[in-house]
């Protein structure tokens, strides 16, 4: 389908991109770079994507006068290359998680007509009606509010634009589904679309470290790239010592247990240290597990310093409010409901078989994360027990 | 001739006078095939055909005890690492086996014997009453009721799931009687193939009603009320209060008492909603949405309304469905538990369907049928009665020896429950 060229502008992710400027598309990196610093003002370039990664560095949730002109383009394919040249997840996922909303921004201004046109240009099954389309009733209280929308997306495509996204309300069971179409409202769709946008962005991180270095020194041949790109690199240096930035959950006062986490914690972990966003559930629940194992306030307040969304006094404050509070995790029947649980993903024996229990000469699950810490620890003890009466033997 | 080398060699006669007739599932050559031979429990994985013909000569060759396909799609199907077979997606695959789930008449046929303890008796226990392990060794059989339940089961899958919910086509659907105790269901379409195991999770939960959020359907209580579900509300809101309205409208008293009790709400509040049903019902044809029941309290409304999904959602094998990697039972082949073919069958065909006692001889599964009397021994210590084709044959205990029809010596000696003499 054609699609108007001044959507491409605005949103240079759409796959019309490669089909309208082909040119730039089957092009070498590099030569584009190049030919871009050339035709366009380099200074401009630069200041266009400078605001987004200190915007982003300040966990900022918008920038200010975002262009949407063909120079946009340019800009938006600079930036991903810089991405993989700076091969740092914590900044791209701060870039994709401050680019995704500043989409979202845009979006939600758009007309109905302009959110088809980008469906259908993301070869998305949607349906569109010019008159909306009731789907139910909300009723609080006295208040009837009828439920109705223009848009309806096939149960495949949202499943797909939804994957990563697991709040409740989001969840297919909890939707409106028939025809194999769930009813969706426009904003959702925007929601859904941001998340694309995103994930477009996350770079799988390059493990050819070779072929990452082999590009890196030719294309930071290119002056005013390699300009940026030292910028870039300068001011996230400051940023990681402002943020105390680090990842390590051992604390001295008293006993290192990381390894006895439950794989739903590992699998959080992981995501902060990799700076994915965390959903809140994810939040509250590794906040409540490590201030139950009496984790030091500021160690816990650094794992989310890596979050795209970080911010300090916040953090600080919900640590300490939960720790009043005396707020306990998530019992393992909840992180099941919330799809945290990570047993199977792991394959973890433990949380899969249970153990067995002398106590009550019984085969028992695993009910809480807790547990497994304790179930975890106590047979570390009894190996460590074993292995000492072992060497007392051998003396 | 031990009784396995006999097995496998019938299972070689049938598969001859099959050819050329094997049915042909779609994508044939991009699928990974394995078989289960008689003399191991080992599963020999990542084979390919190129044709039906050479899956047919190897099934002649061998004969093997179970054969599977698998439901995904691979440039390399016969590659053994799975990272490198090149995925190109999966078929949706549902399974409904009456292992997985309670039926009263297991009380009757299934035995279980414990193997810390030898402990043993009938039904389906999660633990060993008496020493509480969970080693089991299982004996289930076949039986119309359980067979009828699965069906009831995939119908429920079909017409109140796939085709209303999800618009799946019927010509997309597949069917097949697993040859043993259940059903397969595989819906064959480019998109659904490309459903990623997350994606068959969210479809798994919307089927089985897992993971629902009742509050975010509209349960909440607000001061001293309960705000409940709208009925007009398309999707499951809809089919929760429906399905309370149809069982509200048709069960006795009685009917509704001990299927409250099944729900795990106690006397006080059962009476409770027995004296205020017809209002309830009322309130929920009206899309009323304040909801009043004396004694119901939102932790009442979440164990009632738990209960009455349980009812609605199908009863599948979950995880079938979340692995993209499974194999399942090659259709036309035949199981070796029992030495009956895993038969197609039509969604249309499906209702009168009934896989022990087939009139349309071209879907009866049990493919050994004769009135040839052939003798056994019985080797295990209690087998219960079986029914097929309207003959009931058992029940028989250990070292009985009996002349049975050649497909019941066939299906017992499959079982292991007898031997040749």
């Amino acid at each position: 389908m054609s699609i108007q060229m001044e959507l491409i502008y605005h949103y240079p992710w759409l796959p019309s991109l490669n089909i309208v400027f082909s040119s730039i598309a089957s092009q070498d990196p590099i030569e584009f770079i190049t030919e871009t610093f050339k035709k366009y003002s380099p200074t401009e370039i630069q200041e266009r994507i400078l605001i987004i990664f200190r915007a982003a560095f300040e966990n900022l949730e918008q920038i200010m006068d975002y262009k949407v002109d063909q120079l946009n383009i340019h800009c938006y394919l600079i930036l991903k290359i810089l991405l993989y040249t700076l091969n740092n997840p914590v900044i791209t996922n701060r870039i994709a998680n401050l680019y995704s909303k500043i989409t979202y921004e845009e979006l939600i201004n758009e007309s109905d007509a302009y959110i088809y046109d980008i469906c259908m240009d993301l070869n998305l099954d949607i349906k569109y009606y010019q008159l909306p389309i009731e789907y139910g009733i909300r009723i609080i209280k006295d208040q009837r509010e009828i439920l109705e929308t223009n848009f309806r997306i096939n149960y495949i495509d949202y499943l797909k634009l939804s994957a990563n996204m697991r709040d409740e309300y989001r969840r297919l069971v909890n939707n409106p589904l028939s025809e194999g179409y769930v009813f969706i409202q426009k904003r959702n769709i925007i929601r859904l679309l941001q998340e694309y946008v995103r994930q477009k962005l996350i770079l799988k991180q390059e493990v050819d470290k070779t072929t990452l270095d082999a590009f890196k020194s030719e294309v930071l041949k290119v002056e005013e790239f390699k300009e940026m790109h030292e910028i870039i690199s300068n001011e996230w240096a400051l940023k990681e010592e402002e943020f105390e930035y680090s990842f390590e959950l051992d604390f001295k006062s008293l006993k290192e247990i990381s390894g006895s986490y439950p794989p739903c914690v590992k699998e959080t972990l992981k995501k902060a240290q990799e700076g994915q966003n965390l959903i809140h559930t994810e939040r509250l629940y590794i906040v409540w597990f490590l201030n139950s194992l009496n984790y030091p306030e500021d160690k816990i307040i650094n794992i989310f310093s890596t979050l795209p969304d970080f911010n300090k006094e916040k953090t600080a404050y919900q640590v300490q409010y939960a720790k009043k509070k005396g707020y306990i995790p998530y019992s393992c029947q909840s992180l099941k409901s919330y799809s945290l649980c990570m047993a199977k993903k792991y394959k973890d024996e433990l949380c899969l078989e249970g153990y067995f229990s002398r106590k009550y000469d019984t085969q028992r699950e695993i009910k809480h994360p807790l547990s497994y810490v304790r179930i975890k620890q106590y047979r570390i003890s009894n190996i460590q027990k074993n292995s000492k009466n072992q060497i007392k033997k051998n003396d | 001739m031990t009784d396995n080398t006999y097995l496998k060699r019938l299972f070689q006669a049938y598969y001859r006078e099959l050819k050329p007739n094997i049915p042909v599932i779609s994508y044939f050559e991009q699928r990974e095939f394995g078989f289960i031979p008689w003399d191991k429990q080992i599963m020999i994985r990542h084979l390919s055909f190129k044709t039906p013909g050479s899956l047919l000569k190897e099934l002649i060759e061998n004969g093997p005890r179970h054969v599977y396909s698998s439901g995904s799609l691979y440039l390399k199907p016969d590659n053994s690492n799975m990272n490198k077979k090149e995925y190109q997606g999966c078929d949706l695959i549902i399974d409904i086996d009456v292992d997985h789930f309670y039926t009263s008449c297991k009380d009757d046929h299934d035995r279980w014997y414990c193997k810390e303890c030898s402990e043993s008796g009938k039904g389906m226990p999660s633990k060993c009453p008496k020493c509480k392990k969970t080693k089991f060794k299982i004996l289930n059989w076949i039986c119309d009721n359980c067979l009828k339940i699965a069906k009831g089961e995939i119908m429920k899958l079909v017409y109140n799931f796939l085709i209303p919910d999800f618009g799946v086509k019927e010509s997309d659907i597949k069917i097949a009687f697993s040859g043993h105790r259940g059903y397969h269901l595989k819906v064959e379409n480019e998109k659904i193939r490309q459903l990623s195991s997350e994606a068959r999770r969210e479809f798994v939960d919307y089927v089985t009603g897992e993971n629902i959020s009742f509050e975010v359907l509209g349960l909440r209580e607000i001061g001293l009320n309960i705000y409940g579900l709208i009925k007009s509300n398309i999707g499951w809101s809809q089919k929760i209060l429906t399905k309370i309205e149809n069982i509200v409208n048709n069960y006795s008293n009685v009917q509704l008492e001990h299927l409250l009790l099944k729900f795990g709400l106690k006397r006080n509040i059962i009476t409770s909603f027995l004296n205020s049903k017809d209002d309830f019902v009322e309130t929920i044809s009206k899309n009323r949405s304040l909801w009043i029941i004396p004694n119901f309290g939102i932790t009442t409304w979440n164990t009632f309304l738990n209960g009455i999904i349980h009812e609605i959602g199908a009863k599948i094998d979950e995880p079938v469905t979340v692995d993209i990697h499974r194999l399942i039972r090659y259709p036309g082949s035949l199981h070796g538990a029992t030495g009956f073919k895993v038969q197609e069958i039509e969604l249309n065909e499906l209702e009168i369907f009934n896989p022990l006692n087939e009139n349309n001889e071209n879907l009866n599964p049990i493919v050994f049928k004769s009135k040839n009397i052939q003798k056994i021994e019985i080797i295990e210590t209690f087998v219960p009665p079986t029914e097929i084709a309207g003959e009931i044959y058992g029940p028989y205990k250990k070292e009985d020896k009996v002349e049975v029809p050649h497909h019941i010596a066939v299906f017992l000696l499959c079982k292991g429950v007898a031997k040749t003499l």
